[in-house]
C-alpha cells in the first residue's frame, strides 16, 4: 500500500528491510517461512528467493535474521535509519 | 530553609562548563546547608561521604558525558534532583562561554539555576517508581468487530512497534501492547534481557514468541536495563493476560526520556494508530 506511513514518514522512504547475500544464502527458505507479512517471495527461476515486497518488512524488525543458519540475511545500520526518520519528519513539518 | 541535601557535581575542569557546575555546588550547598562531595575523591574513597550520602542527592553534571550521573549510577546512588548545566544554560538561551574562569553574568546564572533546581520537584526514587508503576491503569479502547483493544490513556508511551514504555520518575518499565499480544495469540515464550544491558531507542529488549509467530520487542526508551520481570518466562500468558502492568518485561533506567519522547506517541495518538490498524485487522 503506497499510503503506508511510519512515524508519520511515508514508509517507501525508509529503506528498512533484508538483502540477501546469495552467496551464503543455501534456500532454506526459514526466513519465508517465518516471516509473517510476505516479505520474501519463493521464485521459480534463479534466484530461487528473492525480497519481493521489501516496504511489508515492519521497521527496525530483524526476527528473520535468526532463523537463518548461513547468516545470509542483513538489515541497514539502526541508528543511521533513525537519524534518517527524524531528518524526514523534521523537513515535512518545515514544509 | 530548603531540604539539606548532598551535592554530586562532575569536576569537569578543562572545559567552561566545569566551573560553572562547581558554581552551581557551592550555590546549592551554601541554600540548603547541605555537604558537597567531591567526585574525584568519591571515586577513589566513597566511605568518605557515607554519613553525607544519607542525606537525598543532587547530581550536577556539565556537559552530555554525564560523568556525575554515570559515577552515581556505578555506586548505585539515586538521584534526588538533577543538572545538566549545558542544556540548562541553552533552555534559557545563555552558554557555558569560552573561559574557564566565570564571569560575574554567569555566577549570578548560576545562583539562579541553583534556586531554581531546588524549588523544583523531586524526581521519583526507585521506591517511589515501583509504587507508580502498581497504580490502577485506566484505558481507553479501541474495537473492531469482537476484538477490544486496550491502550492506558496516561504515563505510558508507545513506539510504532506496539511496545510501550511506562515512566515514572527516571525509570521506565516496557512490555508489548495489548494491540500486539491479541495478534500474536498466545504466548508461549518470553526472552527478557540482561539486567545491566545498555540499550538504545528502537534496540532490542527481548522478544516474545506465540503458536503464530516470534517478535522482536522494541525499546521504546533508551538506557540501562535494571531489572526484568521473570515472572512473564515462567507464565509468558501474563503477557496475554494483563500486558502493561503484571506483563512488563524489562525495567530500564532511562538515559534520554526528552530526546527519546520526540519519537514516540502518547496514548492518545497511539490509540488512533491502533483504530486505523484495527479496521484492517485479520487475526
Amino acid at each position: 500500500m503506497s499510503d503506508e506511513t511510519f512515524m508519520g514518514v511515508p514508509r517507501e522512504k525508509i529503506p528498512w528491510f533484508p538483502t540477501i547475500d546469495y552467496s551464503r544464502c543455501d534456500f532454506c527458505m526459514e526466513c519465508d517461512k517465518f516471516c509473517p507479512h510476505r516479505v520474501y517471495e519463493r521464485r521459480e527461476g534463479d534466484p530461487k528467493l528473492v525480497v519481493a515486497n521489501p516496504t511489508n518488512c515492519v521497521v527496525f524488525c530483524r526476527a528473520c535474521a535468526k532463523t537463518c543458519g548461513p547468516d545470509a540475511l542483513s538489515f541497514p545500520n539502526k541508528p543511521e535509519i533513525i537519524e534518517l526518520i527524524k531528518r524526514l519528519r523534521e523537513e515535512d513539518s518545515n514544509g | 530553609m530548603a531540604e539539606r541535601h548532598a551535592v554530586l557535581p562532575c569536576n569537569g575542569l578543562d572545559k567552561p562548563v566545569g566551573p560553572l557546575a562547581r558554581e552551581i555546588a557551592l550555590a546549592l550547598v551554601e541554600a540548603c546547608q547541605g555537604e558537597l562531595i567531591c567526585p574525584v575523591l568519591y571515586n577513589n574513597l566513597p566511605a568518605r561521604y557515607a554519613k553525607a550520602l544519607e542525606l537525598p542527592l543532587i547530581v550536577i553534571d556539565g556537559c552530555g558525558t554525564r560523568c556525575a550521573s554515570k559515577l552515581a549510577t556505578e555506586h548505585d546512588l539515586k538521584a534526588r534532583r538533577k543538572i545538566q548545566v549545558t542544556d540548562a544554560l541553552k533552555e534559557i538561551g545563555e552558554s557555558a562561554g569560552e573561559a574557564l574562569t566565570p564571569d560575574p553574568e554567569r555566577l549570578a546564572l548560576c545562583r539562579q539555576l541553583a534556586e531554581r533546581l531546588l524549588a523544583a520537584p523531586a524526581e521519583e526514587s526507585a521506591v517511589d517508581a515501583e509504587a507508580a508503576f502498581a497504580e490502577p491503569v485506566e484505558y481507553a479502547t479501541a474495537t473492531h468487530d469482537k476484538f477490544i483493544f486496550r491502550i492506558p490513556t496516561q504515563g505510558y508511551l508507545f513506539n510504532e512497534n506496539h511496545c510501550w514504555a511506562h515512566i515514572a520518575g527516571s525509570r521506565a518499565r516496557v512490555g508489548i501492547s495489548d494491540y500486539m499480544q491479541q495478534e500474536l495469540g498466545d504466548l508461549t515464550f518470553c526472552e527478557l534481557p540482561q539486567v545491566g544491558t545498555e540499550v538504545e531507542q528502537f534496540g532490542e529488549i527481548g522478544s516474545v514468541e506465540s503458536v503464530k509467530a516470534v517478535s522482536d520487542i522494541i525499546s521504546p526508551v533508551s538506557g540501562r536495563v535494571v531489572a526484568v520481570n521473570t515472572a512473564v518466562v515462567e507464565a509468558p500468558e501474563l503477557i496475554n493476560e494483563d500486558p502493561y502492568v503484571k506483563g512488563w518485561v524489562a525495567e530500564v533506567e532511562l538515559r534520554d526520556l526528552e530526546s527519546d519522547r520526540a519519537l514516540l506517541l502518547d496514548g492518545e495518538a497511539y490509540l488512533a494508530l491502533v483504530r486505523q490498524k484495527a479496521a484492517e485487522y485479520r487475526p
